[in-house]
């Protein structure tokens, strides 16, 4: 198996390869390769690979991580059923 | 509406916890995990005195503080987003929505992974999982295992793993490629090494920490490394990839230079049922980001953290922060940093007595003074970064106070 086909996001299964061509191709931000790639997008809200996608990103030439959380974080940050987020309370 | 909500059962949140409860406030302490201590839970060393550290009885023996002051500690139950309300904070819980006056997050750090072909098949998990299935859970993660990651995390778990039976073949570094950046560097592996080796069994490690330039040692590493605790680690082979048809068979590894660079023809595949990858930990500060803090990138201290002060506010209103969530340090410190929290968290409530500010600077000094002595240092800098992070804490605050 070659380094590229390494997955980096296992939520949607977005290979190393996938990722770099998008940031050599748009020369783009972490956020652009989540919009273009949906690495990052999956059940889990990014908690594994984020930090690799921003480091990709930074040595391929794009934007260095600064102060700024490049991939935000939204809620609800654990996943939860509809119920609880209905207000369906224990 | 409740005084003082924490987020999270480890050091800190326990100490926060103590502290606060111990000038009468009413506190609740929520946590993900099935049982309180957090990472005290998975910790089991000897000091150079020749101590045991048993980080389970340790966590027992907060709790059962906490509890003696009234402390309602829930386990089991997440937080998946948290809200400002015009006096305090409302906590969204996968069990009910809470309000309270304050809001501790004490929620730790996480794993960084370290992506390497073949790294998705089962029987590859992080070094802390393995750490956990081990000293809480008391079952083997396999039989014969490679560690991928020199650091201090993976030299102390491999240990561990040591102690409960599992035969861990080597440590080694990860492939070089985009991701691996210094974790594949033999020289600057040397680096965190060495602030290992007061550590170290072996006076041989030991004594070679205190002169040994990290240069020379990456460049004059044995090829098949030195060992600790008869754990060889190996700064100068390299993980290129995980095999195996359903689960974990092998690893194929290879000699590398001082630069880190594979020397071909010196590949071979080595025999194991289970793979760790120790890629080091970032503060878990998801629930901060949620909150609306400001953030700093801090290398030294891990990643981006909350920006706070030494008191634990944060730039919002009522909300703190305490232990790794502001820097990855070691339980001690987290815990000191909790006891500081939960004084100032008592002043904010006007619940704190006679003597105030004396007793939260004690507390302050406390964390500084154990932040000094910590034996294992997981960044070079930690101070300075502090140092560095709470002027610009009263920078931003003072420029928001203008306006």
């Amino acid at each position: 198996m070659g380094d590229n086909e390494t997955v980096i996001c296992r939520c949607e299964e977005i290979t190393l390869k996938e990722i770099k061509e998008t940031i050599e191709r748009y020369q783009c931000s972490a956020r652009e390769v989540k919009l273009r790639t949906r690495a990052g997008m999956g059940p889990c809200g990014g908690r594994t690979c984020r930090c690799m996608i921003d480091r990709l990103v930074e040595q391929l030439g794009g934007p260095s991580i600064s102060n700024e959380i490049s991939l935000s974080y939204r809620p609800p940050v654990r996943p939860v059923s509809f119920g609880v987020l209905g207000g369906d309370v224990k | 509406m409740i005084d003082l909500v924490i987020i999270g059962a480890g050091p800190a949140g326990l100490g926060a916890a103590i502290s606060a409860a111990e000038n009468g406030l009413e506190v609740y302490i929520l946590d993900e995990f099935v049982k309180p201590g957090g990472r005290l839970l998975g910790q089991l060393h000897e000091e150079p005195d020749g101590k045991w550290v048993n980080g389970i009885a340790e966590a027992e023996k907060l709790y059962k503080r906490a509890i003696q002051l009234g402390v309602n500690i829930r386990c089991g139950v997440s937080v998946y987003d948290l809200m400002k309300l015009d006096q305090g904070w409302c906590v969204y819980t996968t069990d009910n929505v809470m309000e309270c006056k304050c809001l501790l997050l004490a929620t730790g750090a996480s794993e960084t992974p370290i992506p390497i072909p073949g790294w998705t098949l089962p029987g590859v998990m992080s070094i802390g999982a393995a750490q956990v299935m081990g000293n809480v859970h008391r079952v083997k993660p396999g039989k014969k295992g490679i560690i991928i990651g020199v650091n201090v995390l993976s030299a102390a778990i491999a240990r561990e793993l040591q102690l409960c039976g599992v035969h861990i073949e080597s440590i080694l570094l990860p492939q070089p490629n985009l991701l691996s950046g210094d974790a594949a560097n033999p020289e600057k592996m040397m680096e965190s090494l060495l602030r290992l080796s007061h550590l170290a069994p072996s006076a041989l490690i030991r004594f070679g920490g205190k002169w040994v330039s990290p240069k020379l040692g990456a460049r004059l590493y044995p090829k098949n490394g030195f060992k600790m605790w008869d754990i060889p680690i190996q700064l100068r082979k390299s993980a290129l990839e995980i095999l195996g048809e359903k689960q974990v068979e092998g690893v194929r590894v290879a000699e590398i230079t001082a630069n880190g660079e594979v020397v071909s023809g010196t590949e071979k595949v080595v025999s194991v049922d289970f793979v760790c990858i120790a890629g080091g930990l970032a503060p878990l500060s998801e629930l901060a980001a949620v909150a609306g803090c400001s953030f700093r990138f801090v290398p030294e201290l891990g990643g981006h953290v909350p920006l706070h002060n030494e008191y634990m506010q944060t730039n919002l209103t009522g909300l703190y922060v305490a232990g790794n969530i502001t820097g990855v340090e070691s339980a001690k410190v987290a815990r000191a940093q909790g006891t500081a929290a939960g004084l100032s968290i008592a002043r904010e409530l006007n619940a704190l007595a006679d003597h105030a500010d004396e007793k939260i600077e004690a507390a302050i000094m406390e964390v500084m003074e154990t932040r000094k002595n910590a034996l294992i240092q997981f960044q070079p800098g930690i101070e300075e970064a502090r140092k560095k992070l709470y002027s610009e804490f009263y920078e931003t605050s003072e420029k928001a106070s203008m306006i």
